[in-house]
């Protein structure tokens, strides 16, 4: 370092010694004339003198900003005189501005002032030519007209005589502010003028005027007092500056500025010190300047909106303001910003992710079929690699995330879950990183925030497809990340158990609502792993087991959950809601977790209804909150078996909670929705058969009704005797049923289809005993009460006539009892007036079941597989019995035939053991010339019948294989005809009989005769189509038999004309169940149901009488339609499945799988 | 089934039934907010976090349910 040259004179004794600064005020006078404030300015090397002609100027430039427009006007043209005076003459006239012309000097005294004040470092003066500067250039700023000497001047500043003295001003030493911040205000001013005009050169020459300018950033405001904003200091002035030319600048040059890394360093090092207005003119210049200008690239803003910035910006949050202070908050400006700046795609932060695919892996890779078969899940290595930590794309915003904390300020709670709900990726990876939280319950601020954070956070929404793209990717995302977004880490079971059973009511009720959102994320989670479009669908299947297997595995157990709900007070009607929510969403979620606790709903249920009952409630509102609840319990008891609706429950005074349920949507307060209750009556009262459950049946509608048009008082007095009536109806439906008919065969001239609800046989059963208990009050409210029920049931079409016949009982029960009834006789078209009827939605509300939302629009619950057995599942006709060969020998020729004997024998010929066939054989022969010599009365019939049998199976030659099925069903089911002369098929059986004595066994006997000849006898079709079936059923027991259902003949295969018949609106349901129980006996024969499918459609055709049960006018029950819809299902599980969905292109396996897929429910259910 | 009254805009629905929502759930942990508000850490924001953990719940309630308890205004029975 070279020596220090002394410029000033003697300093006395040689030795050198740091001059004391001292900053002399100036002296001025006031400016009246141009002339005097030339000669003020005109250069003079007496630097007082240059300093008092400066300072003369600044202040008269003072007084003219400072002034009203009106007043100032003198000054203005003053000024503008001298301007015009000493305007540079090189310019010329045009103002056209050549490069000589841009040489051109404007106040070319005050730049000589200034080159003057570095040759004779005078500091004050180097200071005292940008302050006028400054004021002049702002001055000019102000007025069109001036504009262009504004222009002037800032050329000259561009000059690079006067960009040396720029740069040498910025750059002066740290402790020189009153240097530095007037040349930064006056670069600000040149950046500004004319909406910056001058702002591209300003930038080209950056190496001068954008000197120093970070360290001038750091140069900040020291003292105890807070800044003022009359005294800016160096920083915030070179701030000033420096987002002015944000402002101004082209989008190229923003990026060259941005990419300066000192100055981005510095921009926001000292945030949280600096003064509002510049926080809050940071803020707003980078969000319009930088971050809503599309034209800069992302990456430029990237350069700023680094980490450091991010979380500088976020300490805002905390930044100390007066809360009185009348500006606008900096933590709302800085959390309105991060808000934009992080979520905005183009702001230069958020990178696109892949969802909720770690960034190192491919969704879409191609794996071997066979791995994924043979391995599952495991075909991907990946799979279980993500559960300590997860690669991201965010890292600037992972590396934000860890330095907010979401749950001390809302704001930063809302910041986070925004940045979460846009970048779904950070959800797990924030959590596995941020392990030093638990959530182990503990009643304060920090914990409750905490809890809000995780509620938020889980409430998000899965991001669709999982991934960005338009659909699922092939593979299923990793488990353990999908999990973390359900069930973030911190949320182990441990934790939630603690939660759940803590003292605290409040601490309990923040897991039970977060519980109730996980565990409804975790279903719309499972319903996208099972969305129809997945390539491969066993793999997400697997995945989505796993996914909830892993989810029950970090809740807490059932017990646990029932144990929280029921400690909940009686009086917390929303604690008690979510409790029971959670409670339903279980069932209906993860049944598999809610089915191993032993859990009877029905005290709290009875509990639950004993307050609604009750007539404490004040505000309908805890009315309406308490529905919910018990509508949420209603749903669990729609899964429990043991739900006793029609028992008298001490908890309700002695009521059945049916009763009570009843009651209380009939007292509820009005306005109240109570549809899904009314259901739940509606389905349990179907159920049980209190009520008819016919299509276009309203069900309990009409007693609703009837009841809503009584008085309170009055229906006080029916309760318990509906009561009564519902539990002895629903104790006992058949013989209330009974009762119905009974009743029917009473009245003349009734349709044969002519029905009432059986709960009114029961009410007219209790009658007496209400008369002779003589309870006045009751008797005058039935005697409102019944005229209306049975009006109403009337309109929605019950049985008029019936109906009549039961009035009259009642009427004449009433009139014993000295009572009497409103009306005569049952009121005509009754009219609804507080339920909609006829009913707009088609769905009735009778057969909808609690807790199970209909699937398909089917309303009806599906059957399984045991119950389907049960309904269509037909005892073999052929059963053999080897004791048959002996027992015949002892018994008279009618024995032989009237008792069994006979065709016990003739199944024999089937038997699969040679020797049996063989002795059968011999002895049905023998038979047949016994039963000739007998004295039988058909004995020439059955002689023949058996003959020709011996010969067919002779001609079959029985020895070396059993006789076909077919053969031996016919024999058997024809004698059974011979024994009755009266049988409509007895002609037809013996014409069969007469034509041969060999049957050809590639026919069907009598197909063609019932199916297409006359009946000869009477109406008796439909009898002669049922024997066939019957005997057709029998004789289908082999590939073999089946073969001959579907042959090909000249009128069509069998099975096709018998499939046909239910094409007669007219068939009757038995008839049609024969039909059903050929086909299940079909598709228990090997290659059956494959045959059924593909040679005769019939999947389509159980789908088409399913469509049209359900569609049939006659209503009544839905059984069929549930048969012909779990038999194609047992078509779908017994065929060939691979060669059905081959031939079917996949439409097969679509139709069938919904009713797969409806199975495990109604087992859960039922 | 009972025929609805004329129906309250959405966004009434929510705020009142946010309000609701507070009212009754500061009714039902008085006791526990007692205490969190004499926490050790109960300061600066702690109240607006408070306030806004409870009415977070109302997100559990869909419109239409929201809708169903707001509107269940009539006092006394439906034929009282």
């Amino acid at each position: 370092m070279g020596k220090r040259v002394s410029r000033g004179g003697d300093l006395g004794g040689g030795v050198w010694k740091r001059q004391k600064v001292t900053h002399e005020a100036p002296t001025s006078e006031e400016i009246t004339t141009s002339r005097q404030l030339q000669q003020l300015l005109a250069f003079d090397q007496d630097a007082t003198h240059a300093r008092h002609g400066l300072q003369s100027f600044k202040l008269f430039l003072d007084e003219t900003l400072a002034w009203r427009r009106q007043n100032n006007a003198d000054n203005v043209a003053i000024l503008k005189e001298y301007l015009q005076a000493v305007k540079p003459t090189s310019e010329g006239e045009d103002g056209a501005q050549d490069p000589e012309q841009q040489q051109a000097v404007y106040l070319p005294d005050i730049m000589q002032a200034w080159a003057f004040a570095y040759q004779t470092s005078n500091e004050n003066l180097m200071s005292a030519v940008p302050v006028v500067l400054a004021l002049l250039l702002k001055l000019l700023s102000r007025s069109l007209d001036m504009v262009p000497y504004g222009l002037g001047i800032c050329r000259t500043l561009l000059q690079k005589r006067q960009l040396e003295l720029v740069s040498k001003n910025l750059s002066a030493d740290k402790g020189k502010a009153f240097i530095v911040s007037p040349t930064l205000r006056m670069l600000r001013e040149a950046m500004a003028l004319d909406g910056g005009a001058i702002a591209k050169p300003l930038f080209r020459a950056r190496a001068s005027t954008f000197k120093s300018l970070a360290r001038n950033m750091g140069i900040i405001h020291i003292g105890d007092e807070p800044e003022m904003e009359d005294r800016p200091s160096t920083r915030t002035t070179a701030i000033y500056f420096f987002l002015c030319a944000l402002k101004f600048l082209h989008p190229e040059a923003k990026r060259e500025l941005l990419s300066q890394r000192d100055i981005v360093a510095a921009l926001t090092r000292d945030i949280k010190q600096d003064p509002i207005h510049l926080v809050l003119e940071m803020l707003s210049t980078f969000r319009d300047s930088i971050l809503l200008d599309d034209k800069i690239p992302r990456e430029a803003k990237g350069n700023l909106f680094n980490v450091s910035t991010l979380v500088r910006i976020s300490s805002l949050y905390q930044y100390r303001q007066d809360p009185d202070s009348t500006q606008p908050s900096v933590a709302d400006a800085a959390h309105e910003f991060l808000l934009a700046a992080c979520t905005r795609p183009s702001g230069g932060i958020l990178r696109q992710d892949t969802g909720l695919y770690p960034r190192d892996i491919d969704p879409d890779a191609v794996l071997p079929t066979a791995d994924i078969d043979e391995l599952g899940l495991d075909a991907m290595p990946w799979m279980d690699k993500y559960k300590s930590e997860v690669p991201v794309r965010n890292f600037v915003l992972s590396n934000l995330l860890q330095n907010l904390r979401p749950w001390s300020s809302v704001k930063q709670n809302e910041l986070v879950t925004a940045i979460f709900r846009v970048a779904p990726e950070l959800v797990a990876s924030f959590f596995f990183e941020n392990k030093s939280f638990t959530f182990e319950p503990k009643l304060t601020a920090t914990w409750i925030g905490y809890a809000a954070f995780l509620f938020n956070t889980v409430l998000l929404p899965i991001p669709e497809h999982f991934s960005r793209g338009s659909g699922f990717p092939q593979l299923p995302p990793p488990i353990s990340v999908v999990l973390g977004t359900i069930l973030p880490l911190p949320l182990t079971q441990k934790a939630l158990v603690r939660c759940l059973t803590s003292n605290s009511k409040l601490v309990s009720f923040f897991a039970t609502r977060i519980l109730v959102v996980a565990i409804e994320k975790l279903d719309a989670a499972v319903k996208m792993h099972h969305a129809d479009t997945h390539a491969n669908k066993a793999l997400w299947a697997e995945a989505a087991r796993r996914l909830v297997d892993e989810f029950c595995q970090r809740i807490p157990g059932m017990k646990d959950m029932i144990q929280a709900y029921r400690s909940i007070p009686e009086e917390d009607a929303l604690h008690r809601e979510a409790g029971s929510r959670l409670l339903r969403l279980c069932y209906t979620v993860i049944p598999q977790v809610a089915l191993l606790a032993k859990f009877d709903v029905s005290p709290l249920l009875d509990a639950s209804l004993g307050r609604l009952a009750k007539d404490e409630v004040e505000d309908p509102k805890d009315f309406a909150l308490g529905l919910k609840e018990l509508e949420n319990l209603l749903a669990i008891a729609g899964f429990s078996p043991g739900m006793r609706w029609f028992s008298a429950s001490d908890a309700l005074v002695g009521l059945a909670p049916f009763t009570v349920l009843l009651r209380v949507c009939i007292d509820a307060p009005s306005g109240i929705a109570l549809e899904e209750i009314f259901r739940v009556l509606g389905f349990v009262a179907a159920e049980q058969q209190v009520v008819l459950s016919r299509k276009g049946h309203p069900g309990l509608l009409p007693l609703v009704e009837a009841l809503q048009g009584l008085s309170r008082d009055m229906t006080a007095h029916v309760w318990p005797f509906l009561d009564n009536c519902l539990s002895r109806c629903a104790a006992a439906p058949v013989k209330y049923l009974e009762a119905v008919q009974t009743l029917a065969e009473e009245v003349d001239g009734l349709e044969a289809d002519a029905f009432i609800s059986p709960l009114i046989a029961t009410m007219l059963e209790q009658l007496p005993f209400v008369v002779k208990a003589g309870d006045k009050d009751l008797l005058a409210a039935l005697g409102k009460f019944l005229p209306k029920f049975l009006g109403l049931s009337a309109t929605v079409g019950e049985s008029k006539p019936l109906l009549d016949g039961v009035y009259s009982k009642i009427s004449q029960v009433l009139k014993e009892g000295q009572a009497k009834l409103t009306h005569k006789r049952i009121p005509d078209a009754v009219a609804f007036k507080h339920n909609v009827w006829p009913l707009r939605d088609k769905a009735t509300r009778t057969t909808d079941r609690p807790g199970v939302g209909s699937k398909n629009g089917k309303e009806d619950t599906a059957m399984d597989a045991e119950e389907l057995e049960g309904a269509l599942s037909a005892a073999d006709g052929l059963t053999a019995d080897h004791s048959a060969l002996t027992k015949w020998v002892t018994k008279t020729a009618d024995e032989i035939v009237d008792d069994g004997h006979a065709t016990g024998l003739v199944v024999l010929l089937a038997s699969e053991h040679a020797s049996i066939r063989q002795e059968a054989l011999v002895n049905l022969q023998k038979m047949a010339a016994k039963v000739r010599e007998s004295e039988y009365e058909d004995k020439d019939q059955v002689w023949l019948l058996l003959s020709e049998l011996v010969e067919t199976a002779r001609a079959h030659n029985v020895a070396a294989a059993p006789l076909p099925s077919p053969a031996v069903a016919f024999a058997c089911h024809a004698l059974r005809v011979l024994h009755d002369p009266l049988s409509s098929l007895y002609a037809k059986v013996n014409g069969f009989l007469m034509r041969g004595p060999v049957w050809n066994l590639g026919q069907l006997p009598l197909v063609d005769e019932i199916l297409l000849e006359d009946p000869e006898v009477g109406d008796s079709y439909y009898a002669q189509v049922n024997w066939l079936l019957g005997y057709l059923v029998d004789a289908l027991r082999t590939p073999q038999d089946l073969e001959l259902f579907h042959k090909r003949r000249q009128r069509g295969p069998v099975l096709q004309r018998l499939l046909a018949l239910a094409a007669n609106p007219y068939m009757r349901l038995p008839l049609r169940t024969q039909l059903l129980r050929l086909l299940y006996k079909a598709t228990g024969i090997e290659g059956g149901s494959t045959t059924l499918t593909t040679r005769f459609g019939v999947v389509n055709w159980l789908e088409e009488q399913e469509k049209a049960c359900l569609e049939a006018k006659e209503g009544g029950s839905r059984e069929p339609a549930r048969l012909y819809r779990a038999l194609r299902g047992r078509v779908w599980q017994t065929c060939d499945r691979g060669r059905v969905g081959l031939w079917s292109k996949g439409g097969v396996e679509e139709l069938c799988q919904g009713q797969e897929a409806l199975q495990p429910e109604s087992m859960d259910v039922d | 089934m009972s025929t609805q009254p004329t129906k309250t805009p959405d966004a009434d629905v929510n705020s009142e039934f946010t309000s609701y929502y507070l009212h009754r759930a500061t009714q039902e942990f008085a006791e526990d907010l007692d205490k969190v508000r004499t926490a050790e850490d109960f300061k600066n924001d702690a109240l607006n976090v408070l306030v806004n953990a409870l009415q977070q719940g109302t997100a559990m309630f869909s419109p239409e349910e929201q809708r169903r308890v707001v509107e269940s205004r009539g006092a006394g029975g439906s034929k009282a």
